[in-house]
C-alpha cells in the first residue's frame, strides 16, 4: 500500500531527511564562509567590496575672497589645473613603437601655456619617471583647450589635477596686507604665508566635501551607493580698504620716496570719525603674484612693524593734551630764546633764531622745539604720559596685521623731566605709523580717539583675537573745546606766512596738519646716525574733518624736511580722497590765531 | 425466560427517538467538491504582470541610465562653462585693474586734479578753488628699471702701452713697416704663387697627357709595323 502510495517520491521522512542534510550542508558552507569573511581581516574585504566599482572623489571648496570696502576683490581664487605627463605615453605612438614626440609636444606647450621650451622637452625626454608637471597653477578652461589641442594632434599621455589659483588683481595694491600664498600642497591645500591670507585662514579656507559613487564605464549608475558631504566654501574677507584710493596713495608715495631718494615710505589714509584705515600704503612693496621677485624684507607691512621716533607730528599732541589740561591756550604767549639749557643737554630749534615772541600757535606753526618744552613744562607729574597713552601710543592697534611693533613710550624710572622734554617735542618715543595716525585722528575727530581697524564686521585671527570695526571702542581724550582748538593751531601750519608746510594745502579747503622731521636712531650703533625720518599728518576739512592722512618717508637724500617731501604728498592724496568721496569745501574763514606776539 | 433480542429488533422496538435528529447527524462519505477554476486566465494574468514589471523595470533603468549619462554629460559642460566663466572674468579684472584704467585715462590726456571743485546746479556757482584745483601732477604709473647688476658692467680693462706709442701700433715705425708688408704686399706675394703654382701644375697635366698620347701612338704603330712584318713572312712561307 505504501509503495502504491507515494509511487516515486519516496516516504516523506526519508525524504525529509535528505532534504535537511542537504540544507544542513548548504548552509554549513555558507557559515563557513561566513566565518571566512566575517572573522578573519573583515576589514580589507569591506574595502575591496568599496572600492570594486565605486569613486571617491574630492568637492573642492573654494577659498574665501578678500575685498575691499566697495567688495572690489584684493584677492580672488580661480579653478586652476595642474598639467602633468607621462613621459612613456607621450613618447610611443598608437601602435605601441617608441618615437619622439617630445619636441612637437613641448613646442605646443610652451607656446600655449608659457612655460619653458627647454625644461618641458628635458621632462619630457625621462625615462625613468612616469609623472612630470608640465605646467601649474593653470586656469582651468585654458588648460582644458590646451589638452584638446593636444588631443586633436594625436599626444597621448596628459592629464590635469586640481590646482588652485589664488589671484591678486590689483597686483601690489594693498600687497602688503593682504599677503600671498605658497605653492599648494599636493592635495591642493593653499599655503598662506603672509598678511590676511596667514592671519585670516581659517576664515577663508573652507572644508573640502566629498562625494562617492558608483561607476560603470566612467558613468555614474543612477540607483547605485551614492554618498554626498558637501564642500563647505571659505568665508570673505571684507577689509575697510578702498582699491582705487590705496592704488593712488600708493603711486604718489613711490613718487615721493623716489624724488627724495629716500629709504621707504608709509602713506595712511583714516575715515575720521570712524577709524576706517582707507588705505595703508608701503613702499617699497612687491607684487603679490609674484612674491618672490621682491626683497624678502620687503613682504610685510612696515607701516605696522617698523617704530621710529615721530618728531615734530608729536608736538599736536603735547600741545592739544596741554590746552586739554588748562595749561595754556593757543594765544599764550611765550618767549623762546636761541637756544635752550636743560640738565643733561642744550635744546636747539631747526631753524637759527635770535629771542622770539611766539604764541603757543607760533610754536606748533614753527615748529619750535624749545617753545614746545617750555609750555610742557607746565604739565605735572607724569600728565603728558598719561595723555600720550589715552592716545594709543605705547600699546599695539592690533588690527589684525601682522608682525605689529608696539612702539616705546618710556615709563617708570626712565620717565625723567629730560626724557619729558624730549618725548614732549617728539624724541626718545617710538611709535608706528597706524597708532601715530590713530592719535592725530583723535584731535581731527572733536578729542574721541577711534580705534583704528582694517577688517570690516568682525574677523578672528590665527592667534584667537578679535578685530574689525565691530569691534573698536572709542574713547575721549581732549575735550571737544581743546580739540578744536589744536585744530584752529594746526591751521597755521600749512598758512603760507605763518607757518612751515604751505604746499600741504589743498586748494579750497581747510586743511590742518603738522610737520614732522626727526632724527633717526641707528640700532647698530645706538645713537642717531644723522639721516631723517620726515612726515606730515593732516586732516581736512578741518572744521569737519573727513580724513586724517599720515604721510612718512625714511632717510630722505635730499635735504628735505617734513613739509618740501611729505606735504605734497599728503595734498596730493588728500585732494584725492575729498574728490572720490564728494567732500565739498566748507567755505569757512580759516584760522587767523596770531603766531607772534 | 426471556428469549435473547437481536440489537436490530430491539431497536426495532425501542421507541424511536429523535429519529430526525440522528439520521442527520450519521456521517456519510460524500464525493470532494472540486471546484475547477478556468486556470488559462489565472496563468496568463501572471505572466503579464510577470512580464509587465520586468519590462517595466528594464525600461525604466534603461531611462535612468539614459538620464544619468545627460547628467554626467551636462555636469561636464556645467564645469566647462564655469571654468570659462572664471577666465572670463579674470580678464574682466585685469581689466578693471586701477593700474590699466589709469594708464588709459593718462594715453587720453587725463589728469588728477589738485582738489575738486563743485558745480551747484541751483544757482550754477562752483565750489571750491578753481585756480588751485587745475594744478595738475602727473601720476608716475611704473616703477623704475630695476637696477642693472654689476655682473653686466664689469671694470674696463685699462692697457698702457709704451711712451710715445699708441695703443693700436701707431707711432711705432718699425711695426708699421711690418705691419704694411704684412698687409698688402704679402697678400699680393701670396696670390701671384698660387698663380704660379696652378699654372704650373696645368702645364705639368698637358705634358703628361701629351707623353701618354705619343706613347699610345708610338705603340700602336709598333704593333702595326709587327703585324705587317708578321704578314710578310707568312706570305713568304706560304
Amino acid at each position: 500500500m505504501a509503495t502504491s502510495r507515494y509511487p516515486r517520491r519516496g516516504a516523506p521522512q526519508v525524504r525529509l531527511r535528505i532534504g535537511f542534510v542537504l540544507i544542513a550542508m548548504v548552509l554549513s558552507v555558507f557559515g563557513g564562509r561566513l566565518v571566512q569573511l566575517q572573522g578573519l581581516d573583515p576589514g580589507s574585504y569591506a574595502a575591496m567590496a568599496a572600492a570594486e566599482g565605486s569613486r571617491d572623489v574630492v568637492l573642492p571648496a573654494t577659498r574665501g575672497d578678500i575685498l575691499d570696502r566697495n567688495g572690489e576683490p584684493l584677492a580672488e581664487s580661480v579653478d586652476g589645473v595642474m598639467v602633468i605627463a607621462d613621459p612613456a605615453l607621450v613618447n610611443t605612438d598608437e601602435a605601441g613603437n617608441p618615437v619622439d614626440r617630445a619636441p612637437q609636444l613641448a613646442k605646443l606647450l610652451s607656446t600655449k601655456l608659457d612655460v619653458d621650451y627647454v625644461t618641458v622637452l628635458e621632462r619630457l625626454r625621462r625615462t625613468d619617471t612616469r609623472f612630470q608637471y608640465m605646467a601649474r597653477a593653470v586656469p582651468a578652461a585654458k588648460a582644458a583647450h590646451v589638452l584638446d589641442r593636444a588631443r586633436a594632434r594625436g599626444f597621448d599621455g596628459l592629464t590635469t589635477q586640481r590646482d588652485p589659483i589664488r589671484v591678486y588683481p590689483a597686483g601690489d595694491v594693498a600687497a602688503n596686507l593682504v599677503g600671498f600664498l605658497g605653492t599648494p600642497l599636493a592635495d591642493g591645500t593653499p599655503q598662506p604665508l603672509a598678511g590676511f591670507e596667514r592671519t585670516f585662514d581659517a576664515q577663508l579656507s573652507g572644508t573640502d566635501g566629498s562625494a562617492r559613487y558608483s561607476v560603470a564605464a566612467g558613468q555614474k549608475i543612477p540607483l547605485g551607493e551614492q554618498t554626498v558631504v558637501e564642500a563647505v566654501d571659505g568665508e570673505d574677507l571684507t577689509t575697510t580698504i578702498d582699491r582705487e584710493l590705496q592704488w593712488y596713495v600708493q603711486r604718489v608715495l613711490r613718487q615721493t620716496v623716489y624724488g627724495a631718494r629716500a629709504d621707504s615710505g608709509v602713506a595712511v589714509v583714516m575715515d575720521s570719525r570712524t577709524g576706517e584705515v582707507l588705505s595703508l600704503a608701503d613702499y617699497p612693496t612687491y607684487d603679490a603674484n609674484q612674491p618672490l621677485e621682491s626683497d624678502e624684507a620687503d613682504l610685510g607691512s612696515r607701516a605696522m612693524s617698523d617704530v621710529y621716533e615721530p618728531g615734530s607730528v608729536e608736538k599736536v599732541l603735547t600741545l592739544g593734551a596741554l590746552v586739554d589740561a588748562g595749561r595754556v591756550t593757543p594765544r599764550t604767549r611765550l618767549t623762546v630764546p636761541p637756544s635752550l639749557a636743560r640738565q643733561d643737554r642744550s635744546i636747539g630749534d631747526w631753524f637759527d633764531h635770535g629771542t622770539i615772541k611766539l604764541t603757543l600757535a607760533g610754536v606748533l606753526a614753527k615748529s619750535s622745539n624749545i617753545g614746545t618744552v617750555l609750555a610742557a613744562d607746565k604739565f605735572e607729574g607724569d600728565e603728558l604720559r598719561d595723555y600720550l597713552t589715552a592716545f594709543g601710543l605705547g600699546e599695539a592697534t592690533d588690527v589684525g596685521v601682522r608682525g605689529e611693533s608696539a612702539g616705546i613710550v618710556p615709563s617708570g624710572s626712565l620717565w625723567t623731566s629730560q626724557t619729558q622734554d624730549r618725548v614732549a617735542f617728539g624724541q626718545s618715543i617710538s611709535v608706528n605709523a597706524l597708532q601715530m595716525a590713530a592719535a592725530i585722528n583723535a584731535v581731527a575727530n572733536g578729542g574721541v580717539r577711534v580705534d583704528p581697524s582694517v577688517v570690516r564686521g568682525t574677523a578672528t585671527t590665527d592667534s584667537g583675537q578679535r578685530v574689525g570695526t565691530d569691534t573698536t571702542t572709542s574713547r575721549r581724550v581732549l575735550s571737544e573745546e581743546a580739540a578744536r582748538k589744536t585744530m584752529l593751531m594746526m591751521e597755521r601750519v600749512v598758512d603760507p606766512d605763518a607757518g612751515v608746510a604751505p604746499r600741504a594745502q589743498v586748494p579750497g579747503y581747510r586743511v590742518a596738519g603738522k610737520t614732522g622731521t626727526a632724527q633717526r636712531a641707528s640700532s647698530e650703533c645706538g645713537c642717531y646716525d644723522g639721516t631723517f625720518t620726515v612726515s606730515f599728518a593732516g586732516f581736512a576739512p578741518a572744521d569737519d574733518p573727513r580724513f586724517t592722512v599720515y604721510v612718512v618717508v625714511q632717510n630722505p637724500r635730499n635735504g628735505g624736511g617734513g613739509g618740501s617731501v611729505a606735504g605734497p604728498a599728503f595734498s596730493q592724496i588728500m585732494g584725492y580722497a575729498l574728490r572720490r568721496y564728494a567732500v565739498p569745501p566748507t567755505s569757512t574763514k580759516p584760522s587767523d590765531l596770531p603766531v607772534e606776539w | 425466560m426471556p428469549s435473547p433480542v437481536s440489537t436490530a429488533a430491539l431497536r426495532q422496538r425501542a421507541p424511536r427517538l429523535a429519529e430526525a435528529a440522528v439520521e442527520r447527524a450519521r456521517l456519510t462519505v460524500v464525493p470532494r467538491a472540486r471546484t475547477r477554476a478556468a486556470r488559462v486566465p489565472f496563468v496568463s494574468l501572471v505572466t503579464l504582470l510577470l512580464l509587465g514589471g520586468v519590462v517595466g523595470l528594464l525600461l525604466f533603468n534603461t531611462s535612468m541610465q539614459q538620464s544619468s549619462f545627460t547628467a554626467t554629460s551636462l555636469e561636464q559642460r556645467a564645469t566647462l562653462l564655469s571654468a570659462r566663466e572664471e577666465s572670463l572674468g579674470m580678464q574682466l579684472e585685469n581689466l578693471r585693474d586701477p593700474q590699466v584704467v589709469a594708464r588709459k585715462a593718462q594715453q587720453l590726456g587725463m589728469r588728477v586734479p589738485a582738489a575738486p571743485l563743485f558745480l551747484d546746479l541751483s544757482d550754477g556757482s562752483v565750489q571750491g578753488d578753481p585756480v588751485g584745483a587745475r594744478v595738475v601732477a602727473p601720476v608716475l604709473l611704473d616703477p623704475r628699471p630695476a637696477a642693472r647688476p654689476s655682473l653686466l658692467d664689469p671694470p674696463a680693462t685699462v692697457v698702457r702701452p709704451a711712451e710715445g706709442v699708441l695703443s693700436d701700433g701707431r707711432g711705432d715705425a718699425a711695426a708699421a713697416e711690418r705691419g704694411a708688408r704684412n698687409g698688402a704686399e704679402a697678400r699680393a706675394e701670396r696670390r701671384a704663387e698660387k698663380k704660379a703654382e696652378k699654372k704650373a701644375e696645368k702645364k705639368a697635366e698637358k705634358k703628361a697627357q701629351k707623353k701618354a698620347e705619343k706613347k699610345a701612338q708610338r705603340k700602336a704603330e709598333k704593333q702595326k709595323a709587327k703585324k705587317k712584318a708578321e704578314r710578310a713572312k707568312k706570305n713568304r712561307d706560304a
